[in-house]
């Protein structure tokens, strides 16, 4: 069976969509964990979060202050900001509403309780009293869509651009996972270096990659060691490799995948060549900068060779 | 809810499950009962459930009003309609043999148009209509068939029998809707089910499947079908999806297809794919911007050449809308005697053409007792109920009329029959209709039953969903041995 180009397209974004919603629910619970181990007068700045998003413009342009309710408000219910969940979540339905026929029936009712789920409660659930829940329920109501997907979809054209969606997305923000550590670090005249495995902890804790990191690397959190495990590890599900290796294992037996396959082996060696070790934070950031270019040529990449086909 | 069941009364109308006496009729005696043993919080319960359901389901259709599209969940009353099949087994033949006529009817006038020549059907009124289509002159789609999917109107007036209001042969919806509430009542009235046989409905997707693949007019083992659709704004987005899908077919929006060398293809993402057979949902005129309205987005270019090449089957056929007119409406009894040599079995609402001189003085005498419609207009759209309208009202139409008697038609006003409805926690009286769906290829098949359609508003006859109607769920029930 083959595929529309416009439904592939559309099950790609959707999956992207998706993984957002998850992700930012994921980076935010771990964000307001950590603000409240944190001793107040070091806390870390909230702007870091609007900054990982490259959405200052669109934030500036509607808060003067970048304090917790505006931040979280920007991240969570923001109907204007594409990194919102609440807008994630809006996007992702009008994905699945246009191409409910190629889905499970099932998807599109998971999909539009949850979307009616974070239309009541979004709004409501900024200030912290009511923040964990409301993430909670995100991240699992998306990880069981996820799971509907994933045991559900024939391994056909709707399984494969549904994967790379959530793959490339996933990639996107496990890179500004990092980056918010290397903010964070960034700034640390103002820390106590005691802070920092707490930083990273919880930037850990955001991946699901606690446990595995300390069975795999050991029991120390420290700064090198997660980024290096959380790029370049072959077995975690959310590190950047496997996301990449993942890519790469759908998109190969697509007809027409040059283009994209050289995007994305690019991306794969710049990834083995960077030298984590001795990087300074300013480094390691414009590496991140410069990947994350990277995943948008290959996102381009993908629209050109299979949602816009030219006519014989 | 006993006592709302025991001083319910449909007045003068004829009512589908209770008798003037008051008893449920026999083939609703039983779902009547244990509906009546339920408490009112019970049935609320269960009316909430079934809201539940259909919005989680986002069983919706779109209204376009004030420049916005709004997405309303469908109205649905929970309390189905039962009609025993014995019934419906005539309905059923007339309505089988109402299309077997028009579709022998749109064969010829873009043919031989011998029932001109013939003189039963006047000449200027087809030709002049709007809905006729020179483009389509010359082609012979297989079997004769144009109209494969019609949407025919059914009521019941107040002496129990039923007449055909109109027929729908450009783009019939509500399909998925009568499968749908199927199912809704299945989750939330299961024990209704006990001790009934109900005949199926839920085959009709892979009916409409061989309907349209034995249309292709390539000899593939599965031919590529596809459902065309205007997009997601129109308002039965979610039957266009929901077909495709029961079919396992493509559902595709214009841009998605393309015409070369007199074949249709679409763009997926393995290159261009041959299409063969198209189930279209968009209008004739909008349907190839080469051949009818330039400014058409939704459409295909090419299209009608490789339809008329051959190469491609469409259905509804383009141009079957010539029979969809609410004037020719009135000759469809005179077409059944002449194409099928038999007496129409199905009986027709008494018409008045606006168009012939004694019967408009007629109209313009009685309009305060008539109803009277534009003659291609659908949803409901245009149309005056005298009894109910105002002096203003009716003097426009007067004026309408006058001008454009081509356009006019009027019927007497029909007693609607009503089933009973729960209506803020009680069970009143509603009138309805039913809209059964014909497939027509090689054989003719009719859906057991069809999408009752129910005004929610008190008094009201208007049951389209565009202006306030809702459903019910339509029982075909076999007798009990």
């Amino acid at each position: 069976m083959t595929m529309l180009s416009r439904v592939a397209e559309r099950l790609y974004w959707m999956a992207r969509y998706l993984e957002r919603a998850e992700d930012t629910a994921r980076l935010t619970l771990a964000y307001s964990h950590l603000v409240m181990d944190i001793p107040e007068n070091t806390a870390p700045d909230w702007d870091i979060l609007v900054r990982i998003q490259d959405a200052e413009p669109l934030f500036t342009e509607r808060h003067r202050a970048f304090n917790e309710l505006n931040v979280l408000g920007f991240l969570i219910a923001e109907p204007d900001n594409p990194g919102s969940i609440h807008r994630s979540i809006v996007a992702a339905r009008e994905n699945v509403r246009t191409t409910r026929d190629v889905l499970p029936r099932e998807a599109w009712e998971h999909v539009n309780e949850l979307y009616l789920y974070t239309r009541e409660f979004a709004e409501a659930s900024v200030r912290r009293r009511n923040r964990q829940q409301f993430l909670d329920q995100v991240v699992a109501r998306c990880q069981m869509i996820n799971g509907l997907l994933m045991t559900t979809l024939c391994r056909d054209h709707a399984y494969r651009f549904t994967k790379v969606g959530y793959l490339l997305e996933r990639a996107d923000m496990t890179t500004r996972v990092i980056d918010v550590g290397a903010g964070v670090m960034l700034r640390e005249e103002r820390h106590h270096t005691a802070v920092d495995p707490l930083i990273w902890g919880s930037l850990l804790q955001s991946l699901s990659a606690m446990g595995t990191y300390r069975r795999t690397i050991g029991p120390l959190v420290e700064g090198e060691a997660v980024v290096d495990f959380v790029l370049r590890d072959r077995t975690l599900p959310r590190s950047v490799r496997f996301c990449l290796d993942g890519i790469r294992r759908e998109l190969h037996p697509l007809h027409n995948h040059g283009g994209a396959l050289r995007v994305l082996d690019g991306a794969r060696r710049s990834l083995s060549r960077f030298q984590v070790e001795g990087a300074s934070r300013e480094e390691l950031h414009n590496f991140i900068d410069r990947f994350q270019l990277r995943l948008n040529s290959l996102s381009a990449e993908i629209v050109e060779s299979w949602f816009l086909p030219a006519e014989r | 809810m006993q006592r709302s069941w025991n001083s319910y009364s449909s007045g003068k109308f004829f009512d589908e499950l209770i008798t003037p006496h008051g008893r449920p009729r026999v083939a609703a005696r039983r779902a009547v009962n244990l509906l009546k043993g339920l408490s009112p919080e019970d049935l609320a319960a269960r009316r909430a459930e079934a809201e539940l359901a259909i919005k989680d389901m986002g069983i919706t259709f779109t209204i376009y009003s004030e420049g916005k599209n709004i997405d309303r969940t469908w109205p649905f009353d929970i309390i189905p309609r039962v009609i025993p099949a014995r019934d419906w087994r005539k309905i059923s033949r007339g309505l089988a043999q109402r299309c077997r006529a028009l579709n022998a009817f749109i064969d010829d006038i873009y043919n031989k148009q011998k029932i001109l020549k013939d003189g039963v059907v006047p000449a200027e009124v087809i030709l002049e209509s709007g809905n006729y289509l020179p483009q389509c002159t010359g082609v012979s789609p297989l079997f004769g068939v144009w109209a494969h999917i019609c949407g025919s109107d059914l009521i019941r007036d107040k002496d129990g029998r039923f007449y055909v209001l109109e027929d729908n042969l450009r783009v019939p919806s509500g399909v998925s809707y009568m499968l749908e509430n199927r199912e809704i009542t299945k989750r939330v009235l299961p024990e209704l089910f006990e001790n009934y046989s109900i005949l199926p409905v839920d085959d009709y997707p892979s009916r409409l499947y061989a309907t349209l693949a034995s249309l292709s007019p390539r000899t593939t083992r599965r031919p590529c079908i596809v459902v065309l659709t205007p997009g997601i704004y129109n308002s039965a987005y979610f039957e266009h999806s929901f077909l495709a899908r029961g079919m396992g077919a493509e559902l595709v929006e214009g841009p998605d297809l393309f015409v070369e060398d007199d074949c249709v293809y679409m763009r997926t993402v393995d290159g261009p794919a041959r299409v063969d057979v198209i189930y279209r949902r968009i209008d004739d005129t909008f349907l190839d911007p080469e051949a009818f309205r330039e400014d058409s987005v939704l459409g295909v270019p090419g299209i009608m050449r490789a339809w008329k090449a051959g190469n491609v089957a469409i259905a509804n056929a383009p141009g079957s809308g010539v029979a969809d007119d609410k004037v020719v409406y009135a000759f469809v009894p005179d077409m059944i005697r002449y194409y099928l040599k038999e007496e129409p079995s199905l009986a027709s609402v008494k018409t008045y053409l606006c168009m012939r001189p004694r019967e408009r003085d007629y109209v313009l005498q009685n309009l305060d007792k008539l109803v009277v419609k534009p003659a291609n207009e659908s949803g409901g759209y245009g149309m005056l109920v005298g009894p109910h309208a105002t002096r203003a009202k009716r003097a426009e139409f007067a004026r309408l009329i006058e001008k454009n008697p081509r356009n006019y038609i009027a019927q007497p006003t029909l007693a609607l029959s009503t089933a009973p409805t729960f209506i803020d926690g009680r069970v009143e009286p509603r009138h309805l209709d039913l809209r059964p769906f014909i497939l027509s290829a090689r054989d003719t098949w009719v859906t057991p039953g069809g999408l009752t359609r129910v005004a929610m508003v008190k008094g009201s006859l208007v049951v389209n969903s565009s202006q306030g109607g809702g459903s019910k769920d339509t029982w075909i029930v076999e007798a009990s041995s």
